[in-house]
């Protein structure tokens, strides 16, 4: 009987796909579109992995795997794959253990100022990762402000190296980790605790025996998603790392200082080894233990904890805060000061050479984000909307393959695209559309998977009203889906717009003369420690960041609130 | 909203396509740092009308980045970073002779015997300290290679990866023309002992010495000044009593660069005495005879040179290179 049904459903199965691949070829628009993604999915996401790949195991024409042997042969080349696993790992407990003290205090305990901690809790998302590093150095370093005004400069807290990056990696990363723990608990009916309180248990006993275990899915895929972004990192360790190499900044400097082109590669498929596992095991298997309680009933009252967990709570979430704060103040003030570490007067003249020598590299990343960010964003609702509602072959692996650039480590798909597009036909090196198309598809999952939670929330039935009063796809989506995911198209657009900002791992392998970025010139400003200079323009960015993302939460305001009476929250 | 996108995209348009039109562009890969790259530039941009549009990278990087760039070159020349390093650019390939009229006799070692690269300002390589950090250690400047292996500096010197930076580069050629192969990599071991960090740039180790991060840099001559002192950074400039390597800073063509006949415009100017007199800022030894020598730069007879053979380390670069990452592991 069993296996009856199983045929049925088979053949119901590809019943369905012949009827989807019938429906799609009637629709020449939507069939084009198909292949036009697939294939620029294929050409800008996958060849360059399979270029990096081959270039560490092709060798005159022939497959060998003695690059692999080379490097895993010598103490000193296996030393950064040890460092970046063990970097991954602290990270990723010590940010996960932050994000969730923050989001257990404003989901949960019920602390005073939860709008206030919610800002310092994603503020370094919109920060470039290496302001960190160069707060760390500012505040920590020999002469750091604490280190020389708390310390007197006897004690050196050995900033350069493993200690200093699990500093800085877990204050970049723990918003991760707090957006998807805020996000758990917030989907945790509070009837479950109220009921097992009611029936006799403590508070500690209901945090034990219900929360904790109901956020185990959440615990799970925000350590392995920490675990990915710190071994992807490379904008803090190339500053910090010291004597502690990690993979992400030896594969860069295999490739740039030592023409090295195949043991960077090597260097790269062995970082995407971890990443990729890390991230399939949390879309495949965390990703589907989600236990979600909220059912659609009231829920009483929030459910709080005793008055003393509560400050203990907001003591600590005050501490955290009052860390990032100063991190982030130190900058500001580093910004300001003359000649850090000999001349401590305040001046303007970093800010006046951000525009004098930094104005060109503002200028070509202002320009490469605007063209790139609008892409980005339309493309990842084309793909969400395909995924979502249409049957074709190979949806599947647009999904997954939509998702990768998410999941590959930056230094690798740099290294892939010098690899890739070196060469005629495909001749992009020191273009602007190199770099475009870098930003495009490195942010392209941000959109779509934002466009497809929308997507999901929204019934069917209204499109289907439309194709069946005779638009087509292209005009569905444009008249009727469209407006419906606007939140969504908007949000994309914010977040791809300050990825573009702030990126920094793979883009440094393809800027050029023509085109440079102000990523790029802040960290050579960084490693040549000219740090004041590197805090003026950091602050720049950051204030620059924060104009687009406020001018974009208007026009969200705005056509939501026309089209459709939706207030964004947040 | 439909104006704004519009007005927006008209904007892109032109701010892209303006730099296009109009004035020649050359294209260059600097080895010099962006603050002293930024110094002469305009310059150049004044006296011939000629744009350029530049990247900073460390000379090693340069290197690399040519070589990989062979087939598609992006750049027309190579401006600064020691002469091995172009010399090693000439074994592989990636330079095109070119040789500039000159009024003034060049030295023989301060160009390639096909003038491949032409040489344009002398620097030595020297060690910065940190004068409070000396103060406080109770110790006086090191003034010999054997001086940089006290236990009292573990820790406190930094320097470049000789495979990204010309400048570390240079140290290791001198180490390996003064002691022979074998012992200078036995020092070099002792010295990874009392080394901090290795940087990316060879310059980077002079700030970090000023800003007290470290106690002592080692470095060239012009940046130890320009970087240190000169900055306002409490820096002093010793050099070895066993003698020290030195660089012929040099400028070399990009073969099938795009812009050849602007490239040996910018070779021109650079050797004219308005643009050597330029380097003084940057406390570089002009190479021009009739160019002015900044106040307290270190010239060629201030310190004990050794008989530096350039070529022979140009040559040697990546076997060097190679043995060294495996004996001291970074």
């Amino acid at each position: 009987m069993g296996r009856e049904a199983g045929l049925d459903s088979a053949r119901e199965v590809s019943w369905r796909q012949m009827d989807g691949l019938r429906r799609i070829l009637r629709e020449p628009v939507l069939a084009a579109a198909i292949g036009v993604i697939v294939a620029s999915l294929f050409l800008f996401v996958i060849y360059p992995l399979v270029r990096v790949f081959q270039m560490s195991v092709v060798e005159d024409g022939r497959f060998t795997l003695h690059v692999y042997r080379d490097l895993l042969s010598k103490a000193f080349e296996r030393r950064p794959l040890y460092n970046s696993l063990l970097l991954g790992v602290l990270v990723a407990l010590a940010g996960t253990a932050v994000g969730y003290l923050f989001a257990f205090a404003i989901a949960r305990a019920d602390v005073p100022w939860k709008r206030f901690f919610r800002v310092i809790a994603t503020f370094p998302i919109i920060s470039p990762p290496f302001v960190l590093s160069l707060a760390a150095i500012l505040m920590l370093g020999r002469k750091g402000f604490i280190t020389r005004m708390l310390f007197q400069g006897q004690w050196d807290p050995h900033i350069y190296g493993l200690r200093g990056l699990v500093l800085v990696e877990t204050i970049a990363f723990f918003p991760t980790a707090f957006l998807i723990m805020l996000g758990v608990l917030q989907a945790i009916d509070p009837a479950l605790e109220e009921s097992s309180l009611n029936l006799g248990a403590t508070r500690w006993q209901v945090f034990r025996t219900v929360t904790l275990p109901l956020s185990v899915p959440g615990l799970a895929s925000s350590l392995l998603v920490l675990f990915v972004e710190s071994l992807a990192d490379f904008g803090n360790p190339i500053i910090l790392s010291g004597n502690f190499p990690v993979l992400s900044v030896q594969a860069y400097l295999h490739i740039t200082g030592m023409v090295d082109f195949s043991g960077g590669a090597a260097l790269a498929v062995i970082l995407l080894f971890p990443t990729l596992t890390a991230f399939l095991l949390q879309k495949y298997w965390v990703g589907r233990k989600s236990y979600v309680t909220v059912t659609g009933k009231p829920s009483p009252a929030r459910l709080s904890v005793d008055p003393m967990t509560r400050r203990l709570l907001l003591g600590l979430c005050l501490a955290m805060t009052g860390v990032i704060l100063l991190l982030y103040g130190t900058v500001v003030f580093g910004s300001f000061v003359t000649l850090w570490g000999a001349n401590y007067t305040l001046t303007l003249t970093h800010y006046v050479s951000v525009f004098h020598i930094g104005g060109r590299y503002l200028r070509d990343t202002l320009i490469l984000a605007s063209v790139a960010t609008p892409v980005t964003g339309i493309l990842g609702m084309i793909i969400a909307f395909l995924v979502v509602r249409k049957q074709f072959v190979g949806k599947g692996l647009m999904d997954l393959t939509s998702m990768l650039t998410f999941a590959v480590p930056g230094t690798v798909v740099g290294i892939g695209y010098i690899l890739a597009f070196n060469e005629p036909p495909l001749l992009l090196t020191g273009t602007a559309a190199i770099i475009v198309l870098l930003f495009i598809f490195r942010n392209v999952p941000v959109g779509s998977r934002a466009g497809v939670a929308a997507l999901q929330q929204i019934d069917k039935a209204i499109e289907e009203a439309a194709t069946n009063l005779g638009a087509g796809s292209g005009r569905t989506f444009v008249t009727i889906t469209l407006p419906l995911i606007t939140p969504a198209f908007f949000s994309g657009l914010a977040y791809s717009f300050v990825r573009c900002m702030t990126a920094i791992s793979a883009v440094i392998f393809v800027v050029s003369g023509k085109w440079n970025l102000i990523t790029v010139a802040i960290l050579g400003l960084v490693e040549n420690a000219d740090l004041s200079q590197a805090a003026a323009f950091s602050l720049v960015l950051i204030a620059i960041v924060l104009v687009v993302l406020g001018l974009i939460q208007v026009g969200v305001g705005r056509v939501a609130t026309s089209q459709m009476g939706y207030e964004p929250s947040g | 909203m439909r104006h704004i996108v519009s007005v927006l995209a008209i904007v892109v348009m032109v701010a892209w396509v303006s730099p296009v039109l109009g004035a020649q562009v050359l294209h260059m890969y600097s080895a010099l740092d962006t603050a002293e790259t930024q110094l002469y530039i305009p310059e150049f941009e004044k006296d011939t009308g000629i744009k350029v549009e530049w990247v900073r990278l460390s000379s090693g990087e340069v290197l690399a980045r040519l070589r990989a760039e062979a087939k598609n070159p992006q750049v027309s020349i190579w401006y600064g970073g020691p002469s091995q390093d172009h010399i090693s650019g000439k074994k592989a390939g990636t330079s095109v002779p070119y040789k500039p009229p000159l009024d003034w006799g060049l030295q023989d070692n301060a160009h390639d015997p096909d003038w491949s690269w032409v040489g344009f300002y002398f620097g030595a390589i020297g060690f910065g300290s940190n004068t409070d950090f000396l103060k406080k250690a109770g110790v006086p400047a090191p003034t010999s290679w054997d001086d940089l292996l006290k236990p009292v500096f573990k820790g406190q010197i930094a320097i470049a990866f000789p495979y990204t930076s010309g400048t570390s580069y240079t140290v290791l050629a001198t180490l390996v023309q003064m002691m022979g192969e074998d012992k200078a990599f036995e020092y070099w071991k002792k010295l990874n002992a009392n080394i901090h960090h290795y940087d990316k740039s060879g310059s980077a180790p002079v700030t970090q010495a000023g800003l007290g991060e470290v106690g002592i840099a080692i470095s060239f001559s012009h940046d130890l000044i320009a970087k240190g002192n000169a900055k306002g950074y409490p820096i002093i400039s010793t050099f070895p009593k066993e003698g020290t390597g030195y660089e012929i800073g040099g400028i070399s063509l990009v073969k099938g660069g795009p812009e050849p006949e602007l490239a040996k415009k910018f070779v021109d100017w650079a050797l004219s005495v308005r643009a050597q007199n330029l380097m003084q800022q940057w406390f570089r030894i002009p190479l021009n005879p009739k160019a002015e020598v900044a106040k307290g730069a270190v010239k060629a007879d201030q310190v004990k040179l050794i008989n530096f053979d350039a070529v022979k380390a140009g040559e040697d670069r990546d076997r060097l290179i190679k043995r060294w990452r495996s004996e001291i592991g970074q």
